[in-house]
């Protein structure tokens, strides 16, 4: 593998056109009514045929999903320091966490749009509410597993505690934060969604699934359905890229900048 | 006989750089180091030997700062290190390199964890790691590095942070024999020329009678002083001094010790 990232694409992009040929052959073979599963060349077709409506939709729910996104993972991260470095912090607020995350998540729509209105804010409540809990997760568990001889070698060394915590115990936990992260990308849009459905201002992908539905437009229910699986694979892929390209230890023997062979 | 070194610190007849007096530590009913007393000269290079179990490691905690023990005196130069960690320099077995920081990056640990490692540290850092012979891998990820050259980095590290005296706690155990060997000599090499006190844990008899200036044969429950040997073989000692009668006679007598 020379080349990781190339061979990844080529994988992906493969998946994806499978994916799409399945589900082809499926409703060719099945003979099933364009009404209940459109084949995926129909959608396409109405996605490129009302291109910049689908584009302003589509930006709706991104804005949503990744605002929703950035809020939960900087609050999950920022939470999951704070509980490992204050102990009696961290006793009190675990169970408040895992009991936020008991709560059905369609239940929390309501009362949130009852306080905030129909503007963004719910919606951005609701994605990080979904997406802070498997980093904090993550990250609390990660900065638990740091070696304790890593640790005092640090003090032996004279080191600070912020220095230490920097230099030492972040970095450690890195794998961990992106797990959080990649599990917390697949999710958001779905909080958008709930969002959307709830109560909404601006059309976004999850209003227009549901007026489409309402229209018996089945090409536009699946149009819709495409686009926000695709809104969560983007972001995984993306957090594939970033994660490596953030973690060149793991796949190069030098540093960046300093040229050596690859080893893998 | 750690008594007798007190004495003449005392009286000022000779430098100790490090000075343990009575050190006595127990976890709970069980007691791990019994009236462990010796001093180590400045630049002199002493073994500790020991079974499993003798407190050998509770030893290295202490003098290291790490522990606070319930009696004794550490001093070095005279100053009281009983739980002030930071005083000494400190290697293990297990390298504790930083996988995400490469091995001039490792070596700097120090400074960066003090107040940042600045031009001049990684300048200096350089410098060593090219003299002991890591020059073609300064920016290399621990990773891609194998066993010795990672326990050699790390004994970069400790050099680095600046510390006169060096406490190694079975640094080589986990290398192959010739690696072990080569790194016996690198020590050796770093000691003579960096003027460096060391106090060197190890299970191995042979590798303690290679380096040491004088031998601590450490006996358990509770871990206390057997015996301290004086090593007199001359230096450099070449592999063949192994097979040497007065080499054979100083393992023998640290045998009998250990398997009484």
């Amino acid at each position: 593998m020379r080349r990781p990232i190339l061979v990844q694409t080529f994988f992906w992009t493969a998946a994806m056109l499978l994916i799409l040929s399945v589900w082809q052959a499926a409703v060719v073979a099945l003979q099933i009514p364009p009404f209940v599963v459109p084949k995926p060349a129909a959608v396409i077709d109405v996605l490129l045929g009302n291109g910049p409506m689908i584009a302003k939709l589509m930006w709706q729910t991104l804005k949503e999903t990744l605002g929703g996104y950035v809020i939960g993972a900087a609050v999950g991260f920022f939470l999951a320091v704070g509980m490992s470095q204050i102990p009696l912090m961290g006793r009190l607020v675990y169970p408040a966490l895992v009991t936020s995350q008991a709560v059905p998540i369609v239940g929390i729509a309501a009362p949130l749009v009852i306080i905030f209105g129909f503007g963004m804010m719910p919606k951005l409540i609701i994605v990080a509410w979904i997406v802070f809990f498997p980093v904090v997760v993550n990250v609390m568990d990660g900065l638990a597993q740091v070696d304790a001889d890593q640790v005092n070698l640090a003090r032996l060394l004279g080191g600070t505690s912020l220095r230490t915590f920097l230099i030492v115990k972040l970095p450690a936990c890195i794998g961990p934060l992106f797990s959080g992260l990649k599990i917390g990308a697949t999710y958001a849009v779905t909080g958008a969604v709930i969002g959307e459905w709830t109560a909404s201002s601006r059309m976004g992908l999850g209003t227009f699934l549901l007026s489409a539905n309402a229209q018996m437009n089945t090409p536009g229910v699946y149009a819709a359905m495409l686009l926000m699986t695709l809104i969560g694979v983007g972001s995984f892929v993306t957090l594939l890229v970033i994660e490596y390209i953030a973690t060149p230890w793991r796949h190069r023997s030098t540093s960046p900048g300093h040229e050596a062979a690859r080893t893998d | 006989m750690g008594g007798g070194l007190l004495f003449r610190k005392r009286h000022g007849e000779d430098a100790l750089k490090l000075c343990i007096a009575h050190l006595t530590h127990s976890f709970g009913t069980h007691g791990v180091l019994h009236d462990i007393s010796f001093g180590v000269a400045e630049g002199e290079f002493v073994c500790i030997v020991g079974a499993s179990g003798c407190g050998k490691s509770t030893l290295f905690n202490a003098v290291s700062g790490l522990l606070e023990v319930d009696s004794g005196t550490i001093e070095l130069e005279d100053e009281a290190i009983v739980g002030k960690p930071g005083r000494v320099g400190y290697m293990l077995q297990k390298d504790l390199l930083l996988p995400w920081r490469t091995a001039l990056d490792n070596i700097v640990l120090g400074a960066s964890l003090t107040r940042g490692a600045n031009a001049t540290d990684r300048a200096r850092a350089a410098e060593l790691a090219t003299h002991y012979g890591l020059g073609a891998y300064l920016h290399h990820y621990p990773r891609a590095l194998s066993g010795g050259m990672r326990q050699r980095v790390a004994l970069m590290r400790t050099i680095a942070a600046g510390h006169d005296v060096m406490l190694l706690d079975e640094p080589f155990a986990a290398l192959d024999s010739l690696t072990r060997f080569t790194m016996q000599r690198l020590l050796l090499k770093v000691w003579s020329e960096m003027k460096r006190t060391i106090v060197f844990v190890t299970h191995d008899i042979d590798e303690a009678l290679m380096l040491a200036d004088r031998v601590i044969v450490m006996l358990p429950n509770p871990g206390r002083v057997g015996r301290i040997l004086k090593v007199g073989l001359e230096r450099p000692r070449e592999p063949a001094c192994m097979a040497s009668p007065a080499f054979m006679e100083l393992k023998a007598q640290v045998l009998a010790l250990l398997y009484d």
